[in-house]
């Protein structure tokens, strides 16, 4: 009796402990397939079938990863995109977190952050426009910031939110300076042109006007001198103005080699004129022969005319107006300068005196007697040749303007005096 | 945060205001100058009202100088930033107001017609007090001595300038009227002092590096 319980004990005994041992392992194996199974469903994006055994469910999770990784670069790729994008735009972009923090700035962006100067108030305007738009409200501001260089900056700022709550600000810069200035040089064009055209025309009417009822012979003599005057002025702009439109039209240039020295000698001998009129000497420094650029040689000297027809207008009697030419081989370009020791330009119309009828002192340059086209015309022949005009210039000091072309060959040079 | 750490955060927080407040000084002088030279008396009167911006501005600078002062009783050369940020603002706000006596001046003005000579000479008074305020403002955040010690150079020029405006007024005071020449020397004036403004702030920051106070006699 005691040897039978013995041994039903003792088989019983490692039964009991196996079975234990069994159960033991077979719930532990399923909390880790229940973890697996967990595990699986939160990375993948959808529910995955519950698996019963261990290893289905470890390829199943090993699938999920798969998939996460590859969305997960996805999601890299498009955010490097994104910010590729943002890097191309041509306005500065500032991301600022809902807490006020920047989270992105793109490249044009980052210049003022930490500026100094002028553009740190740029960040300070950051600063203050996302802290509006954080409270949900957009916000912009124009900034004109003197520096050198000047500049119009236009900030806006955004607020951002996923449907419910503020999520951050977007602030985006934007340079309007150039498109200030063109917008300036159309909107002066129109009203200086009417103007141009229509005082001298209006003068004739009323002068001829006052005639019809005249009968005073030496009145009705300064009337005619007046509307002669007009007349010539009137002719003046219309003569400037087509000149301008045939330089303008101008593809058909002729780039055949020009001497310099003959294009100063034909513009000097056009302004000596004015000059002694105005009782300024006239100094030419003659450069050497062969010295030779390529374009059309009427071309260059009106323009180098209208360059010197300046400067004599703008300086004091008794002043000199110099012009000469100087090469630069290793640019192949040269340089005709003129310069004077006039009134000298603003700095403010600098870069405008070139716009058609642009004037920096009305008043003043309505007694020259100039149509406001002179360096306009300078500026066209300087393109058409493929050069360009530049000028310093300090009041109460003079100024000095500079017309660069390419060099030409001097051995292929029309050296005889033509017209 | 502890203390130090505090303390080093709050004075980088502090030298990028005093650069801010610079900044707004910079940006007044060539806006005086150019409503100056174009006789434009709005612009004068919007530099005139920026002014209150500035004012505050350096006002809160100050007193985050005396709270950090307060707080951590720095020594050294935490300390010598401290104070050469506190004296750095006055300078700067001094400036500030010197381009709104520019300002008022203009507005005093009865012809703002002025010889091509006097513009000429007021627009680079304009540009080299421009030039000395940014140069000093890089010196000091930059921490260089050398662009410091340039500052002297700088102002020789502008004091230059300053004698040849005040013989353009001289000549030009021949044709027009007393008042207005009186006006436009006490503007050249303040274009002079604005850079001597420049050049005491370049002094702090020789200090600040150096450690060393100004000899006395280089202070202009």
């Amino acid at each position: 009796m005691s040897r039978t319980a013995a041994v039903i004990l003792a088989a019983a005994v490692p039964t009991a402990v196996l079975l234990l041992v069994l159960l033991v392992s077979w719930r532990a194996r399923r909390r880790t397939r229940q973890r697996l199974h967990a595990a699986t469903t939160r990375l993948a994006s959808g529910t995955v079938p519950e698996s019963p055994r261990l290893e289905p469910a470890l390829a199943e999770l090993e699938r999920a990863v798969d998939q996460a990784v590859s969305r997960g670069g996805d999601a890299n790729a498009s955010e490097t995109r994104l910010a590729k994008a943002l890097e191309a735009i041509h306005d500065g972009v500032v991301l600022l977190d809902d807490a006020g923090d920047i989270v992105f700035t793109n490249a044009r962006a980052a210049t003022f952050l930490g500026a100094r100067h002028g553009e740190a108030l740029v960040e300070s305007a950051i600063d203050e426009l996302a802290r509006t738009a954080l409270t949900g409200e957009p916000a912009t501001q124009t900034l004109e910031l003197f520096g050198p260089p000047r500049r119009t900056l236009v900030l806006s700022a955004d607020p951002l939110d996923d449907g419910h709550r503020n999520t951050g600000a977007l602030v985006v810069i934007e340079d309007v300076t150039e498109r200030r200035r063109v917008d300036a040089v159309r909107r002066d064009f129109v009203a200086n042109i009417s103007h141009e055209l229509k005082t001298p025309v209006g003068g004739l009417g009323v002068l001829a006007e006052t005639i019809v009822d005249e009968d005073d012979l030496g009145v009705i003599r300064r009337l005619a001198a007046r509307i002669h005057h007009e007349a010539m002025r009137a002719s003046r702009t219309i003569d400037d103005l087509l000149e301008l439109s045939r330089i303008e039209a101008g593809d058909s240039t002729p780039r055949e080699p020009v001497a310099v020295h003959l294009v100063l000698a034909e513009a000097v001998e056009r302004a000596a004129g004015a000059a002694e009129h105005r009782g300024i000497a006239l100094d030419l420094r003659e450069p050497p022969h062969d010295l030779v650029v390529r374009g059309d040689r009427r071309q260059l000297s009106s323009a180098i005319f209208n360059l010197l027809d300046n400067a004599i207008k703008y300086s004091q009697p008794g002043s000199t107006v110099r012009v000469g030419a100087t090469a630069d081989p290793a640019a192949g370009t040269a340089a005709l300068v003129v310069g004077d020791d006039g009134i000298g330009i603003p700095r403010r119309d600098l870069e405008r005196i070139f716009e058609r009828f642009y004037r920096v002192d009305r008043a003043r340059s309505r007694d020259t007697g100039g149509t406001g086209l002179g360096l306009a015309i300078v500026r066209h022949v300087a393109s058409n040749h493929g050069g360009e005009i530049s000028v310093e210039s300090r009041e109460g000091e003079g100024s000095t303007f500079t017309l660069t072309l390419p060099l030409g060959d001097p051995r292929r040079t029309v050296t005889t005096q033509e017209d | 945060m502890d203390q130090r750490s505090w303390f080093h955060a709050e004075l980088e927080d502090i030298t990028r205001e005093i650069v801010l407040l610079a900044a707004h000084v910079t940006e007044a002088i060539p806006a005086a100058t150019e409503a100056l030279l174009t006789g434009d008396l709005d612009a004068a009167q919007r530099v005139i009202d920026h002014d209150d911006v500035l004012d505050d501005l350096a006002l809160d600078i100050e007193e985050r100088c005396y709270r950090a002062l307060a707080r951590q009783q720095p020594v050294a050369s935490d300390l010598r930033a401290l104070m050469t940020a506190i004296r750095m603002v006055a300078e700067i706000e001094r400036s500030g107001d010197l381009v709104v006596n520019i300002c008022k001046a203009l507005c005093a003005l009865r012809a703002p017609d002025l010889s091509p000579e006097i513009r000429g000479v007021l627009q680079q008074m304009g540009e080299q007090a421009v030039g000395l305020h940014r140069t000093c403002m890089d010196a000091y955040a930059d921490g260089d001595v050398t662009l410091a010690r340039s500052l002297d150079l700088l102002d020789d020029e502008l004091d230059r300038l300053h004698a040849d405006f005040l013989e353009a007024v001289v000549r030009w005071g021949e044709d027009g009227s007393v008042r207005d020449a009186i006006q436009l020397a006490l503007i050249g004036r303040y274009y002079e002092r604005i850079g001597d403004h420049a050049v005491n702030i370049g002094e702090r920051v020789r200090y600040l590096i150096e450690g060393e106070l100004p000899v006395h006699g280089s202070l202009s």
